[in-house]
């Protein structure tokens, strides 16, 4: 999956999106928005880099559970078997993204107990205390369906695929971008080499915000034509 | 949603559950957005929501927010009214009778019938919120007004949302440019609006689409780092309250620098009509015996002449050229002479003012004089321009002045009517899409109308518009629906007013802080329970909303509860209530206009239904493009009615009635947004700010367990230098107050926001804070005399004042 920074606006409809279709507990929250401020005022910026699962290649999680409860489909999707997981808590000290949710104590709900919503239809699927996390919708992918966050985001800031094939909508967005905009995607903590499937695309030379006073505030054209050219050669 | 399986499972998901259908619906609690959902519904419960992604322009889709996605749990939510309510404590003590409807309409219909005699059915009061969001169910409530003869306050001018800056200038209460058509921006001004939060669904035809078009330039104003300066390339982090001042410096700059369309204000604008020096109103057709007193005269420097302005079209000959400055002296039919001078010269004085230089405004709103510039020259030069105006402007007294600035800016350049081109104000789901009085006005008779400001102050003002009926004894009984006024800033003397009353009936979903102050609560379906038809201003497809599932717990349709209330008071009437929602739908659809002509139900059924307006739609189209007289026709009014507050039928920059001109506001001027307080309110340290909040629409939501597990505690917004200065340290308990209240909250110490300013987003209910009623700190009330000249419900009306609020704050010990 990738997502394009400069097209989220922090709205969190994924997150939402997310607990809709899983159906998941309170305080557990696969798909996350990180809202970030920084600078001091007046030259402050903001940030949203929403953040879940990256299925990695190489995950650290799958090598850490000591009951063979975590598995990489042939697609590369990571998934935790709430069957054979124990929770033992292993993957979430080993998930370096702090992607892995487990609860030990008993879960939390929205509703009363006796309406249907979450009696007949949410809390049966869910197995208590057991090690859980985003499986980039693996129930609709099957179905051929994109991620209920992918389909829910309203700025079409998640882009879903295969990135091995170069005709899938996420490859071919990642072509275009480079080509125009000189973007290249990459990953959140990549020291953690863990491969991850999950990357980003980060904010265009242009669209750096900025503040009052400062001779760059406003649009230049031809600065920024020299700039993004500097950018796409390099 | 679409498995009950483990989630995830190892195994391939099996086909969908058989049992499941899927509906298309429209979701509408009044944030404009009237997104397409599609639920998926198992045993009359909704599992699972996606949005549609249905429009046929496809650049809509998709549609839907985090709000919308949490419906389900404000529709089996833990705040449900489930019965009927009857009061069995004192007002506010919470203590219910749960009754069934036979009683509880029996109950109300012997209160309306013995009040409606005693007192006339005037001084019975329908409030209900917000009328554009469900043509048919909550028109059927202002339907059974109109039959009884009751009174009716438009919520839209009480929210303070209708936008009399507008009114003014263009003859009606707001322009909304459909969303689409920023995507064509090459310079967009956020005027403290915050469209990422307000606008989920549409931020990206800003953001992405008109970025990667024109590599446009988003410019925020706002006295606060709010979401959307995030994608914002300017912010200006303005004085509160001060907007109206820098509007007219960037209007200086524009006009010294010389990017003044001429040929666009002489066509489109009031700015060559003469002003008499002796009256100080427009010369007119009758005065120098050429006409009638609706028709205006210019002077034509081409023929050196006066001129008639054309009173069926803003057509002009290819030749005319019309004086915009310059005094004459002109005869008068009676033999008299006056010295006349054009509006444009008036308005020139105005902003050429000293006090208009970028310099001298750079402090007034602590705006650099350079930036001023550039933000200016840039709007002017780097075209298509559009300006979407917040909230945080209109929410004032003097909220009117400004929003005739920033007009008459636009207009100096000519930015408006283009694709990427217009002053849009998103003031709220509020403007109707069609004609909605054949449903609403049954043989055209229309309610009472009278705004609810004079509800709450208990009494008209000694200005109040002599059109509006007020009640002989006052009014004796309220019925809200949908709407929680005890959650906004006037709380304290709408509860004074409420405490007057025989009988307060609120109709809600949630047991609101309203409805727990109620005698009476009938549980109302949500939006996902019942048929409607919904519009917005946001986009021009016209929706209807399902019952995807059927009313929940014992609720029933507003259409039912009106129907079967007026069976109890009068069989006669009632029978012009005997209708079903398919039928209201088809009698809007037939009798609504051009807008809707074509358009059926059975359309509507298989998904949204573009309505017959230009593509895209700009704002203002039939003016600039079909040379049509302002104002744009405000639904569900006659033709003609808006035209006694704007008679040249053009742009108005000059408002010549008496009132006007005793307040020194014929043209647009800048008043200090806190000048009409009295200096003890004056004084107070900070301005607050109440945006709306990304986890709520308004108050709804508030309660909404899914959204509360993000959003878990109220706070305000405080710059690291205020808390220093008071000792108070983030994430620590504090209280806001002034001389009228007090309540408890959370301090969040934030870069992000102006010394001088806190923010506390609004709709909170009290049942939240650590302590103290949200609302009880406010300011004074207050009706603007010039908002009372005339009267059209929620088009020419007092509007609101919310954000000329002064605070201080303290830490709790």
């Amino acid at each position: 999956m990738l997502i394009d920074l400069t097209r989220c606006i922090g709205c969190d409809a994924c997150t939402l999106a997310c607990k809709q279709e899983n159906g998941t507990p309170y305080d557990t929250f696969f798909a996350r928005v990180l809202n970030v401020e920084a600078g001091t005022y007046p030259d402050v910026k903001r940030v949203y880099i929403p953040v879940l699962c990256n299925h990695c290649d190489d995950a650290p999680c799958l090598k850490s559970c000591p009951n063979k409860a975590i598995v990489r489909r042939p697609d590369g999707i990571v998934l935790v078997d709430q069957d054979r997981c124990r929770g033992t808590g292993a993957c979430v000290s080993a998930c370096p993204y702090g992607n892995i949710i487990l609860h030990r104590e008993e879960e939390g709900w929205y509703l009363d107990e006796n309406e249907a919503y979450e009696k007949d239809f949410v809390k049966l699927r869910m197995k208590e205390n057991v090690a859980r996390k985003c499986t980039y919708c693996a129930h609709r992918v099957d179905q051929g369906l994109q991620p209920a966050c992918v389909v829910a985001c309203p700025t079409t800031a998640r882009i879903f695929g295969d990135l091995e094939d170069p005709e899938s909508d996420v490859s071919t967005y990642i072509e275009e971008q480079k080509e125009q905009t000189g973007r290249s995607p990459f990953h959140l903590l990549p020291e953690a080499e863990t491969k991850p499937a999950g990357c980003y695309l980060g904010t265009m030379a242009e669209q750096r915000p900025s503040t009052l006073g400062q001779s760059d505030g406003i649009g230049d054209a031809k600065q920024e034509e020299a700039q993004r050219t500097q950018r796409g050669q390099k | 949603m679409a498995t009950r399986h483990k989630v995830p499972g190892r195994a391939p998901t099996v086909a969908p559950n058989e049992k499941a259908r899927v509906v298309r619906t429209t979701d509408s609690p009044n944030c404009t957005g009237a997104c397409g959902w599609l639920a998926t519904v198992v045993d009359d419960v909704i599992v699972d929501l996606k949005p549609a992604a249905d429009y046929p322009c496809q650049e809509y889709n998709p549609r839907g927010c985090l709000r919308g996605m949490s419906m389900t749990h404000i529709i089996y939510g833990p705040d449900r009214v489930h019965k009927p309510l009857i009061r069995a404590g004192e007002r506010g003590e919470n203590k219910w009778r749960e009754v069934g409807w036979d009683e509880v309409l029996d109950y109300i219909a012997d209160h309306m019938k013995r009040i409606s005699k005693d007192h006339g059915p005037e001084s019975m009061l329908l409030f209900n919120q917000v009328v554009g969001t469900g043509y048919v169910q909550k028109g059927a409530q202002v339907r059974a007004a109109a039959l009884l003869g009751m009174s009716f306050a438009t919520a839209y001018d009480f929210n303070g949302d209708i936008s009399m800056g507008f009114t003014q200038t263009v003859g009606i209460d707001c322009v909304e440019c459909e969303t689409r058509s920023w995507a064509h921006c090459k310079t967009a001004i956020l005027w403290s609006s915050n469209i990422f939060q307000t606008r989920i669904p549409d931020a990206k035809f800003l953001t992405t689409h008109a970025k990667q078009r024109n590599n446009c330039q988003i410019i925020s104003i706002d006295p606060r780092a709010s979401q959307t300066a995030k994608g914002a390339d300017l912010w200006l982090p303005v004085n509160p309250g001060t907007d109206g001042a820098l509007a007219l410096s960037m209007c200086q700059v524009v006009l010294k620098e010389g990017h003044v369309d001429w040929a666009f204000l002489q066509k489109f604008s009031d700015v060559c009509t003469l002003i008499r020096q002796d009256t100080g109103e427009r010369l007119r057709a009758s005065d120098v015996g050429e006409g009638t007193e609706a028709e205006f005269m210019v002077w034509d420097e081409g023929k050196d002449a006066l001129y008639k302005l054309p009173m069926d079209s803003l057509k002009l000959p290819e030749d005319a050229k019309f004086a915009f400055r310059g005094q004459r002296t002109v005869q008068l039919s009676d033999g008299a002479k006056v010295s006349v001078t054009p509006v444009f010269e008036l308005l020139e004085n105005e902003i050429l003012r000293d006090e208009y230089a970028p310099e001298h405004v750079a402090k007034t709103c602590d705006i650099p004089a350079d930036t001023i510039r550039q933000v200016a020259i840039r709007y002017a030069t780097e075209r298509p321009s559009s300006i979407i105006i917040g909230m945080g402007v209109n929410h004032r007294l003097h909220g009117d002045l400004t929003i005739r600035a920033i007009l008459l800016l636009a207009s100096l350049v000519g930015a408006h009517g283009k694709p990427g081109e217009s002053v849009s104000i998103y003031s709220g789901q509020h403007h109707f899409r069609l004609d909605v009085s054949p449903w609403w006005f049954p043989d055209g008779k229309r309610p009472n109308g009278v705004p609810m400001h004079y509800f709450v102050l208990g009494q008209p003002t000694g200005t109040m518009n002599p059109k509006i009926k007020f009640p002989k004894d006052g009014f004796k009984a309220l019925f809200v629906s949908h709407a929680n006024p005890l959650v906004t800033e006037f709380s304290a003397p709408m509860k004074d007013a409420i405490d007057r009353l025989d009988l307060f009936v609120v109709t809600d979903f949630s047991m609101t802080p309203t409805c727990e102050y109620a005698d009476v609560v009938l549980p109302a379906p949500t939006f996902w329970e019942k048929l409607d038809l919904v519009g917005t201003s946001c986009h021009p497809y016209l929706q209807i909303q399902q019952e995807v599932v059927k009313p929940q717990y014992e609720s029933r349709t507003e259409m039912w509860v009106q129907k079967e209330l007026l069976k109890r008071i009068d069989p006669e009437l009632a029978k012009q209530m005997d209708y079903t929602e398919e039928d209201a739908i088809e009698i809007m659809l037939k009798g609504g206009g051009k807008e809707v002509e074509g358009i059926t139900l059975e359309m509507l059924q298989k998904g949204p239904v573009r309505l017959n307006v230009h593509d895209p739609e700009c704002g203002l189209d039939e003016q600039l493009h079909e040379d049509k007289l302002f104002p744009p026709r405000a639904y569900p009014f006659p033709e003609g009615a808006q035209r006694e507050f704007l008679k040249t039928g053009r742009m108005e920059f000059y408002k010549e009635e008496e009132i006007y001109q005793k307040m020194g506001e014929t043209v647009p001027t800048y008043h200090w947004a806190f000048e009409h307080l009295p200096v003890s309110a004056q004084e107070m340290p900070l301005a607050i700010v109440t945006p709306h909040s990304k986890w709520r629409v308004h108050s709804t939501h508030c309660n909404n367990p899914f959204l509360r597990n993000l959003n878990r505690k109220p706070v305000v917004e405080i710059n690291p230098k205020d808390a220093a200065m008071r000792g108070i340290k983030d994430g620590e308990a504090v209280e806001v107050f002034n001389e009228f209240g007090s309540y408890e909250l959370w301090a969040l110490v934030t870069e992000a926001i102006k010394p001088g300013v806190v923010c506390v987003d609004h709709g909170w209910w009290d049942r939240y804070l650590g302590a103290g009623k949200y609302h009880s700190v406010h300011t004074y009330q207050k009706v603007k005399p010039t908002h009372e000249v005339y009267y059209l419900p929620a088009v020419y009306a007092p509007g609101q004042h919310w954000k000329d609020t002064r605070v201080d704050i303290r830490r709790v010990k």
